[in-house]
């Protein structure tokens, strides 16, 4: 699942696949703003089919906090 | 002039106020209602019985629709949310966020939402929680801003949404009002040039200083926090883009503009105060009253779309 997710994060915030890393946070380490992370929400929601509400979007800061949250709802 | 927008909010021209911090009080907001378009009431960071007088003041001047704008990063912004439902306020429109945990309760208020959103992703999302319409706000607009333009943003969002959009940023006059119905919207949102009508209880400094504005005189601050604010070019702009360019950190350029809007629309200090305006400040040139502004938005672009005639 590492690996789709990461695919996602690289086509929608434009950033290099090996920037990507697990613990890595999207505001402080990938550059993303609020836009992007709406635009990167979306993109997920698609892939997995689960909706993820704004009040969840303050607990995702890193690509983990994503995977956990998708697998935990899925 | 019926459009999906004006069916929706129950007003004659599809024409908004926008719900800008400081200069969207009770006063403005029932004149533009009054005029036929839709006033609103800023809510910004106001505490929520600041926002529960605003609205019953502006029941006493005007028996027609008006809505509240409320900055969903505001302290306040969940108090402020019950306080629309409470006072019975017909339209909501929402900045900063998505507005999707009030959405139920508003709804069952029979609150129309309004969310204004800076991107296609966004709008897709607000329409599925809910939302009646859009404001799709390009970043000609004062104030916090997006990235996109509204030439590129409007028709790009009017394509991927159902629900009706409404265009911001950039339209002072009949001939921006025609071009966003070109490129899909049902109605306009307009900030700057009801900064400087008579009914805006704005600082004569802060209104001589849009009027006097050229096309070049806007300045975007903020870049590089992720918080882009534009407004006219002054002594506050100039050393907080010189800051940002030596990486300056956040605490130090947030001193710069605290208060900043306070001092420049109540104060009248334009010099080191925060003058936001849009890009569009370099065409209002004139001082009007909410009716005259609309009424010449109107037959303005009414006569540019019934008699478009762009070539043999």
């Amino acid at each position: 699942m590492l690996e789709k997710v990461k695919e996602i994060i690289v086509e929608n915030l434009g950033v290099e696949e090996a920037d990507v890393k697990p613990e890595s946070n999207f505001k402080e380490d990938l550059g993303a703003d609020s836009l992007d992370l709406f635009e990167l929400v979306m993109a997920l929601e698609e892939e997995y089919g689960v909706e993820i509400p704004t009040e969840d979007l303050e607990k995702i800061a890193t690509v983990n906090d994503v995977i956990e949250y998708i697998e935990s709802h899925k | 002039m019926k459009t999906e927008v004006t069916s929706l909010l129950g007003i004659e021209y599809p024409i908004i106020q926008g719900g800008m911090a400081w200069v969207a009080e009770y006063h403005l907001a029932a004149a533009v209602s009054n005029a036929g378009g839709l006033g609103l009431i800023g809510a910004a960071s106001a505490p929520p019985e600041w926002v529960r007088e605003q609205i019953r003041e502006a029941k006493k001047l005007t028996d027609k629709p008006f809505g509240v704008n409320i900055m969903l990063i505001s302290p306040h912004a969940d108090d402020v949310a019950k306080v629309v439902i409470e006072e019975g306020v017909k339209v909501v429109t929402t900045g900063a966020g998505s507005p999707e945990k009030y959405m139920e309760m508003w709804k069952k208020a029979g609150i129309k939402v309004i969310p204004v959103v800076a991107s296609v992703a966004l709008a897709k999302r607000m329409e599925r929680c809910g939302a009646d319409a859009v404001v799709a706000e390009g970043t000609e607009a004062g104030g916090h801003i997006g990235e996109n333009t509204t030439m590129v943003l409007v028709p790009q969002v009017a394509d991927a949404v159902s629900i009706p959009v409404i265009a911001a940023g950039g339209i002072a006059d009949g001939r921006g009002m025609a071009a966003a119905f070109m490129l899909g919207a049902k109605g306009i949102q307009l900030g700057t040039i009801f900064v400087v009508s008579n009914e805006a209880q704005v600082h004569e400094n802060y209104k001589e200083r849009i009027i006097k504005a050229k096309d070049i005189d806007s300045r975007v601050t903020g870049r590089s926090t992720g918080h882009p604010v534009r407004a006219l070019r002054n002594d506050m702009t100039k050393k907080y883009i010189e800051l940002e360019n030596k990486g300056a950190s956040f605490e130090e350029l947030e001193l710069l503009t605290l208060g900043g809007l306070r001092k420049a629309v109540v104060e009248g200090d334009v010099k080191a105060g925060s003058v936001m305006s849009g890009q569009i400040a370099g065409l209002v040139k004139e001082r009007m009253s909410c009716q005259e502004i609309v009424q010449k938005l109107v037959v303005e672009a009414d006569g540019l779309i019934k008699g478009a005639k762009f070539y043999e």
